[in-house]
């Protein structure tokens, strides 16, 4: 028999516990007469704020809020009888669901066995030989798969389009350019399991009728470039790319392009110039890529996590697929979330788990335990906030546009108290305009007045006719921008005032920041009461704004100070004053 | 080249089979970022030093990111685990007490409920 052994650990945002109740359950344990218990103190079991929890290894099961006084009754019942005990089970708890993440972290992202002997390829076999591109088309449909790069496109409509099309040859594109700031999921499924993508690009060019594939990857991504152009060299070499895949008459040839990075080049059409060679801007469509795309040849262009998707669809069937997720959004989503969030990293959830249990349960909540959250952002530059009142939406298409935002690709950026939205909001606005392509003017000159009056407010120089251009200007720009870019580009902007007008105005009329990220509108200055002469700010400031002896006192020059508030840091008696 | 069928694809073994025992360094851009390739090296030249049974294999990224470097160890008798922000001296604890003495490192093991 396995050694018992049970991980230990005290949830609670205060104190910790466990080493009280970790010798507890030892001597017990010695007691009666087990001598090899293992009572190993953990770093983290996912689980937050639920006092102290203990994962009894051997039957897999997560007590919570345990008490000293349970220690009898756990060695007794659990570990020698072997029965979990109701009361102290772990309810509710939010999980993931890994199908995009199934291999990352299991197999060697470099080794073509180990993804072979997770089923990998299995469902090329499958549908190479069991099925009709029509019926892999069909199938897909009855999955419910739409596209993980940010609309949300229905997968199988796309391919049916691109089948449904005249062409002497056709392409299929992986989309790996991710260039939402804060967004690494592609990233990681290239970096961690490659060929999944690889399998799906070859199932997309059974599916319409392709025999060539390009994964525009961008040159900033140096690890996932490597990795993937050494999975499609293992697949070549073993006749899973190329030639009669698996013996069959079907035939695909797969290469990398790289991006050099431009945000607009993850658009479409851009991204197809960008391949052609010219230079990476956007074009009108229609003609759509299904049906006029890549050298004017009917193409399929898909994100990275959407290609991830398919191969498990044929692996367990379109019905298993469509069982996860919510009526409109199936499947499941990852997330890379960030900012101040206890737990930065990916997550990945069925469509429809609440936000609070991604930020709460499964992230842990807020960085700075004190602290109160404020809202979340999702869909990077295109996206919006979502205000904590509204947390416990489902996370869905559907629900988070009736809310503002999008899904987006997966970047989802929590945000405390110490953020200010309006800073907030010109930072996002700020990357638009500076990756708008500048081909239509609604985007180029829209983007830009519309920063310069953010610029304005953050500076406490905003009138309320700001927020009447700005809307003005914003509704402009989604209705005649060329682009996703533009169209998109106001909505940070306009979710926030949305939801945190008051913040906007505290700007404009109080000349106010209350997270105090706006530095135009910070005043640091010395209060004498309070000040011990200690010198503290003035060896600090890194501009030497600070003069004045012991026994004038200290004060600031407000000419030659940055507002970088290194003198509040480090002052240890409150007297540095932020206005 | 070798053009496998798909039959052959049912018979391809992981390069970790079955009852092997392994230590899988997470080494995607974030556990590199955080040290991994360290600490992959220190394992590689610790398991030849003592001699041991071991497989060190690289891994893609398991999602705490906050935690990398991560690590998962798998010996016999032990349930398998992940490690934490592994650094050089952890690492040499996992051979030291895990790896070689069977006894589990306290406060590196980060471990999270998944649905597969
Ligand atoms: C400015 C801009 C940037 C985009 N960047 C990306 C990107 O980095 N990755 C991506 O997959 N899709 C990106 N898209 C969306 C693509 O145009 C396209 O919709 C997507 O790749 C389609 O794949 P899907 O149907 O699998 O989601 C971007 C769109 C715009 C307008
Ligand atoms: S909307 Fe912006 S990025 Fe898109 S085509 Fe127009 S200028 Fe270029």
């Amino acid at each position: 028999m396995e050694k018992p052994i049970i991980f230990i650990k005290d949830t609670s945002l205060t104190g910790d516990s466990s080493r009280e109740i970790q010798t507890q359950l030892l001597k017990v344990a010695r007691e009666k007469g087990i001598e090899d218990l293992q009572v190993i103190r953990v770093a983290d079991l996912g689980i937050y704020d639920k006092g102290v929890a203990l994962k009894i290894c051997s039957l897999d099961i997560i007590y919570v809020n345990v008490k000293l006084s349970d220690a009898e009754k756990i060695i007794q019942t659990t570990i020698k009888e072997g029965t979990p005990i109701e009361d102290l089970l772990l309810e509710n708890q939010a999980m993931q669901t890994r199908i995009v993440l199934r291999n990352c972290g299991i197999v060697d992202p470099e080794s073509i066995d180990d993804y072979i002997s997770r089923s990998g390829y299995a469902s090329v076999g499958k549908c190479l030989f069991d099925m009709t591109p029509e019926t892999v088309i069909e199938e897909m449909k009855k999955s419910g798969l739409r596209g993980r790069g940010g609309a949300g496109f229905p997968t199988w409509m796309k391919w049916n389009l691109a089948r449904g099309s005249f062409g002497d040859e056709k392409y299929v594109i992986c989309n790996a350019d991710e260039g939402d700031p804060g967004a690494y999921m592609d990233r990681s499924v290239l970096e961690g399991d490659p060929h999944s993508v690889i399998e799906g690009m070859i199932i997309a060019g059974y599916a319409i009728g392709a025999s060539k594939g390009f994964a525009y990857i961008r040159a900033e991504y140096p690890l996932a470039i490597e990795r993937v152009q050494k999975a499609i060299d293992q697949a070549y070499e073993k006749g899973l790319l190329g030639k009669d895949i698996l013996g069959s008459k079907f035939s695909f040839d797969l290469e990398i392009r790289l991006g050099a990075g431009a945000f607009v080049c993850g658009e479409e059409t851009a991204l197809i110039a960008s391949i052609e060679g010219k230079r990476g801007t956007p074009k009108p469509r229609p003609p759509y890529p299904s049906d006029r795309g890549l050298w004017d040849k009917p193409t399929i262009i898909n994100n990275v996590e959407t290609l991830a998707n398919i191969a498990v669809i044929f692996q367990k069937g379109a019905e298993w697929f469509a069982t996860i997720g919510t009526d409109k959004s199936k499947g499941t989503k990852v997330f890379a979330v960030t900012g101040k969030v206890k737990n930065s990293g990916l997550v990945e959830i069925a469509m429809g788990t609440p936000l609070r249990d991604i930020v709460f349960q499964i992230s842990g909540g807020c960085f700075v335990p004190e602290n109160k959250m404020i809202a979340v952002q999702t869909g990077g530059p295109s996206g919006g906030v979502i205000p904590e009142k509204n947390f416990d939406t489902p996370v869905s298409y559907e629900h988070l546009i009736e809310l503002g935002s999008i899904m987006g690709s997966g970047g989802m950026i929590v945000m405390d108290e110490d953020d200010c939205l309006v800073d907030i909001s010109k930072f996002y606005l700020k990357f638009c305009v500076d990756e708008s392509c500048g081909k239509c003017a609604p985007c180029r000159i829209g983007g830009y007045q519309m920063l310069a009056i953010l610029e304005k407010i953050t500076a406490g120089k905003g009138t309320l006719e700001d927020i009447t251009s700005i809307k003005r200007i914003a509704q402009g720009m989604q209705k005649a921008s060329l682009c996703a870019l533009g169209q998109t580009a106001p909505n940070p902007v306009m979710s926030t005032l949305r939801y945190f007008e008051s913040e906007y105005l505290d700007h404009i009329e109080k000349k106010k920041c209350r997270a105090g990220k706006c530095t135009k509108l910070l005043k640091f200055t010395i209060v004498p009461e309070k000040c011990k002469k200690c010198r503290l700010c003035v060896t600090n400031c890194p501009v030497n704004a600070i003069s004045g002896d012991r026994e004038k006192g200290y004060t600031i020059d407000q000419e030659k100070c940055i507002k970088c508030g290194r003198c509040f840091d480090v002052c240890k008696f409150e007297a540095i004053a932020r206005a | 080249m070798v053009q496998l069928t798909r039959d052959d694809l049912k018979k391809v073994q992981p390069k970790i089979k079955a009852g092997q025992q392994y230590v899988k360094v997470g080494m995607s851009t974030c556990g590199i970022a955080a040290g991994a390739q360290e600490v992959f090296e220190l394992f590689t030249k610790e398991i030849k030093q003592h001699d041991l049974n071991v497989v060190v294999t690289k891994t893609g990224c398991l999602g705490m990111c906050h935690a990398e470097p991560l690590v998962e160890v798998s010996v016999e008798g032990l349930p398998s685990v992940i490690y934490g922000r592994v650094n050089g001296e952890v690492a040499h604890r996992i051979i030291e007490e895990h790896v070689c003495g069977k006894r589990l490192v306290n406060d590196h093991i980060f471990d999270l409920p998944i649905r597969r």
